[in-house]
């Protein structure tokens, strides 16, 4: 497993060369083709014993972060979220400018909050990243407009959980880099397709299709949880502990009924655990992969994960295992994807 | 061709679930075409060759809104999520239909005040679906999570006019299911798009225009009609005046050349029909349009009442109008 090397590593959407370099480098040998396209998805081959048809797996590099848009006289940068990210989740947060410069989101205390502040989130206007410069020129030194700037959080395991950054979709790399580590050969082509600005709208996947014709795809995600003690359980999307999680709709897309049976029949063969994802709202790249040029039937499989978009997330690691397992029957029982 | 309207409206199609829409279509259409084929997502495309070397697609989308089940409760009532642009007002006491099983949606509220807020503020979020099950499981066996539920809302003929659930968009099919029976002898090849999951965004038509490169798209569709009581006052579509030529919505601006060609053709042919400016909305002309190279796109529409309620309302002239229209523009239009 890989999650802990990517979660800490930074790359927010348009700035994901570190987290390509290293999945480069970590698949590199294992695979039989790897190129990285121009606008930076990182896409690998392991070739087929019968290549009957191509299966593509993709899962996002980026993260949500921020990005400095301006530097004030007194030396503290204005920023804007890069993804959706709201200002409840990075007030009095660390984060790290241009993946090296330690910086502070802070917020007037709570001693100075006129009482209604406490009842509305501020908005990215009044926000400011503290650097520690003493004046605008003294930041200017070391920042620029457009710099990027990260959450700093710990990759830590508490038993069967796992919590730290950008899980979203950082979860989904390192379950498809377990995948290649398993040195199998299908009867399929296999594609990865680690790609890039997902989370400003799903950009990077635009460009796969053209490069792959698919024939299926099926986009590895980490999904919001929402099992959060004050929601009542037939509110919530996921809950951890209890298996992948796979999606018959999101935002834009009617999950392919011939994917989702599929991925549900090779869960139920094989005895691995699942449960749906039982909120409709979000998007993933599955939604422009299959409307992008010929169109690619795909499908959709997640790790629950809490509090993804905010600086910390947490899985269950059982679930990170399953859904491992569950591709790699998927690649086994190829034909259960054919036509 | 009523009794066409009434079947293709009253088959269950929501968004992803096309399949029994598309079976109805191909059983119309066995003796009037060359070929069809079901695309990568889906899509059903007919076609009929012609000699010219132009190929014309002609498409309307094949799905309808819906609800799809999100979660099931411990005594066995359904949480549903909305499947393209659901009004939750028109599903409050109405029956959803998910397969054979039918339900029934309604309003939640513990308090006087929150049923009253929840009335007010109407949202999918604070509705259930009954289907008479007692327990999780029970509820589970019938409909499982994930299933996809339309209105349960049928077909009534009420003298020149139509009523139906999912005259959006299965009158723009039938349009195109009539225009395939009446073609003879066509100089162009005609190309019929049943297209997929328009509802949730536009996303078979691009697919289907990318799969066989026409020269012209022409989108079949329903739009708003501004002719009940303090309906939209800004919009001139009305009832029985014929099939709208749309110039713009919100999602594209037709191509000019088409427009115009159309024009000529309803003017020539005294064929009635109208001018159409949508404030909102779009069809899957926009996503056409964008395909490939891009290809000139244009949407002809059904004016209809109701749009995206059970009860959608359009005009029988209208209907045959819009076949004829498309009739002259399939023979002359390119």
């Amino acid at each position: 497993m890989y999650l802990r090397d990517l979660s800490v590593i930074n790359g927010t959407s348009g700035d994901e060369s570190r987290v390509r370099s290293f999945i480069k480098q970590q698949i590199q040998g294992k695979v039989d083709e790897v190129w990285e396209d121009r606008l930076g998805n990182l896409i690998a081959l392991k070739k087929g014993t019968k290549a009957n048809r191509k299966i593509l797996f993709a899962a996002h590099m980026d993260e949500v972060g921020f990005m400095v848009t301006n530097i004030d006289e007194d030396g503290t940068l204005c920023f804007a979220p890069v993804g959706s990210v709201e200002t409840q989740v990075v007030i009095g947060k660390q984060v790290k400018v241009n993946d090296s410069i330690p910086g502070v989101i802070g917020f007037k205390p709570i001693h100075l909050q006129e009482k209604d502040q406490l009842l509305r989130p501020p908005k990215f206007e009044e926000l400011r990243i503290y650097i520690g410069a003493k004046n605008k020129e003294e930041a200017l030194r070391i920042v620029k407009i457009g710099d990027y700037a990260n959450f700093v959080t710990e990759y830590r395991e508490n038993g069967r959980r796992a919590s730290g950054k950008a899980f979203d979709d950082r979860v989904g790399c390192s379950v498809l880099m377990d995948v290649i580590d398993m040195q199998q050969r299908y009867e399929n082509d296999v594609y990865f397709a680690f790609v890039v600005q997902e989370e400003v709208g799903l950009r990077g996947s635009a460009v796969v299709v053209e490069q792959v014709r698919p024939d299926v795809a099926i986009v590895i995600e980490g999904t919001i949880a929402g099992d959060d003690p004050g929601l009542e359980k037939d509110r919530w999307s996921t809950h951890l502990g209890e298996g992948p999680a796979v999606t018959f709709m999101h935002t834009g897309y009617v999950v392919n009924q011939k994917v989702f049976q599929a991925i549900l029949s090779v869960a139920e063969k094989h005895g691995i655990p699942y449960q749906f994802r039982r909120r409709t709202q979000g998007s993933t790249d599955a939604g422009r992969l299959v409307r992008t040029g010929p169109g690619t039937a795909s499908g959709v499989i997640s790790v629950p994960t809490r509090y993804i978009h905010s600086p910390v997330c947490m899985i269950d690691l059982e679930d990170y295992a399953n859904t491992v397992r569950l591709i790699e029957k998927i690649l086994e029982e190829g034909e259960v994807f054919a036509k | 061709m009523t009794e066409l309207v009434k079947k293709l409206t009253e088959a269950y199609g929501p968004s992803g679930r096309e399949s029994e829409v598309h079976q109805l279509i191909l059983e119309e259409l066995s003796d009037h075409i060359d070929g069809y084929k079901f695309d990568a997502v889906g899509n059903l495309l007919v076609w009929k060759y012609g000699s010219s070397g132009k190929k014309i697609l002609f498409d309307a989308h094949s799905d309808e809104i819906g609800l799809v089940v999100t979660n099931i409760t411990e005594k066995g009532f359904l949480r549903v999520d909305a499947v393209g642009g659901v009004l939750p007002h028109t599903f409050v006491g109405h029956r959803v239909r998910f397969g054979d099983v039918v339900g029934v949606a309604y309003v939640e509220g513990e308090t006087e005040e929150e049923r009253k807020k929840n009335w007010n503020n109407l949202s999918l979020d604070n509705m259930f679906v009954d289907i008479g099950a007692r327990s999780y499981e029970e509820a589970k066996n019938k409909v499982p999570i994930g299933s996809f539920g339309v209105y349960d809302s049928h077909f009534y003929e009420m003298g020149d006019y139509l009523v139906s659930k999912a005259m959006d968009d299965r009158i723009g099919c039938a349009v195109i299911v009539e225009l395939f029976k009446r073609l003879n002898s066509c100089p162009n090849t005609i190309i019929g798009s049943f297209s997929v999951q328009e509802e949730v965004g536009l996303v078979g038509a691009s697919v289907a225009a990318y799969t066989l490169s026409p020269d012209v798209c022409i989108a079949i569709d329903v739009t708003d009609s501004a002719d009940y009581p303090k309906a939209f006052k800004r919009h001139s579509m009305v009832l029985g005046k014929g099939p709208a030529i749309k110039v713009k919505d919100k999602a594209s601006i037709s191509n000019r050349m088409v427009v115009e060609k159309l024009v000529e053709l309803a003017e020539a042919g005294g064929i009635p029909y109208q001018m159409e400016v949508l404030t909102f909305g779009g069809t899957n002309a926009a996503a056409l349009q964008r395909t490939r190279a891009g290809i000139a796109s244009a949407t002809v529409s059904i004016p209809t009442r109701y749009v995206h309620s059970p009860s959608e309302m359009v005009c029988k002239s209208d209907v045959e109008n819009t076949v004829q229209l498309l009739i002259e523009y399939a023979m002359k239009g390119v």
